[in-house]
């Protein structure tokens, strides 16, 4: 199949206006649809993405930038340096049209990150959280907040058990009643399936209000 | 910014390593991890941020054309494997990951490949996040994965 058509109405070729013109692509690529799996070190990320991803998890270097939290400094602005981290991601084929990427964000179990690299453009996050530390995942529910991403805390059931009730999460990550907090299985992949589904519901619900 | 490529070592070459301005020293060529340096070696010192200083989503599809696959054997080295590649539509992370590069290293070959006709890259429309029939099209297809027990939704 050839075309010098973009491959759908929400994809457009790169490049700045008055580049050459796109030559003939051998195949027309899916629309990329991105979302993105937070939480701290060690809390399932990669898991979950692996659990339902239809390739092994990726991992590609990604650059974040580390903003230093200082509250000494006087100056406010921030002093930025930049960290190349290992990202971790999978994907699913919805169609040939479409698919779906989960990247999995590196780096939050420490505040100040700046990850719109990754989560510019993302349809919605699911923050994992390990009930044994909850601290690890603040940053990741800030970030989303404060972009006003859609997203949803996933508590991680390690070995089945969950240490603290959804409403003890909840009060404790002080989230808003929009917030879904729901407890999933990181290595079965139906619960991720579900997990993932409660996100796309939120955002399908700010776009398209029932 | 240097949006991610790690800034040459402000403490100078290393001292036991070759000098970067130096002739080659003799003997076999040097192995072992890629120097800090070499990404911008291979982008001849350019990074991957555009004059609104954003750069290609890592879901940037690329997608080799006719062109550039006909022009393989006349490619080397990174420009070549990114082609090759992307005989199957590509993200700009999957590239990335496939070949082991810096992912901004891709985004600023990827750009030239593409102004080079070789490459077709297919920037996402931001655009998509607020498409209802997108996101129901997602759901439809997420619901339709059975769990490990073969069972759907």
């Amino acid at each position: 199949m050839t075309t010098t058509e973009p491959a759908s109405p929400s994809l457009r070729p790169g490049g700045p206006p008055g580049a050459p013109a796109a030559r003939t692509a051998t195949v027309r690529p899916p629309l990329p649809v991105k979302m993105v799996i937070a939480g701290g070190f060690g809390v399932g990320k990669t898991t979950t993405v692996g659990s339902i991803s239809e390739i092994e998890p990726l991992t590609t270097e990604a650059a974040i930038t580390e903003v230093a939290a200082g509250v000494d400094d006087l100056t406010h602005t921030p002093r930025k340096t930049t960290t190349t981290v290992a990202m971790d991601f999978g994907c699913i084929t919805i169609d040939p049209t479409l698919k779906l990427y989960l990247f999995g964000t590196p780096g939050q179990e420490r505040f100040g990150f700046m990850w719109d690299d990754i989560v510019e453009g993302a349809v919605g996050g699911l923050v994992i959280v390990d009930t044994r530390r909850l601290d690890d995942c603040y940053a990741a529910v800030d970030y989303f907040e404060h972009r006003a991403i859609p997203f949803a805390v996933a508590v991680n059931a390690f070995d089945g058990k969950v240490e603290h009730t959804l409403e003890e999460v909840r009060w404790a990550l002080d989230v808003t009643d929009g917030v879904p907090v729901v407890v999933f299985d990181a290595r079965e992949r139906g619960s991720v399936r579900d997990a993932l589904l409660v996100v796309l519901e939120l955002a399908l619900a700010r776009v398209a209000p029932r | 910014m240097a949006d991610g490529i790690p800034p040459p070592d402000p403490d100078g070459p290393d001292p036991d390593g070759p000098d970067p301005d130096g002739p080659e020293p003799d003997g076999p060529a040097p192995v072992g991890p890629a120097p800090a340096v070499r990404p911008f070696l291979v982008t001849a010192g350019r990074v991957a941020v555009d004059a609104d200083g954003r750069s290609m989503p890592v879901e940037t599809q690329v997608v080799a054309t006719t062109e550039g696959l006909d022009a393989l054997d006349r490619l080397a080295f990174e420009q070549h494997d990114i082609v090759a590649v992307c005989r199957l539509p590509q993200s700009i992370a999957e590239i990335a990951a496939r070949l082991r590069l810096h992912l901004n290293v891709v985004r600023v070959l990827a750009e030239d490949l593409r102004a080079a006709g070789q490459l077709t890259v297919h920037v996402p429309d931001s655009g998509v996040v607020h498409d209802a029939s997108v996101l129901r099209r997602v759901i439809d297809g997420l619901r339709a994965i059975p769990d490990s027990r073969g069972v759907t939704p």
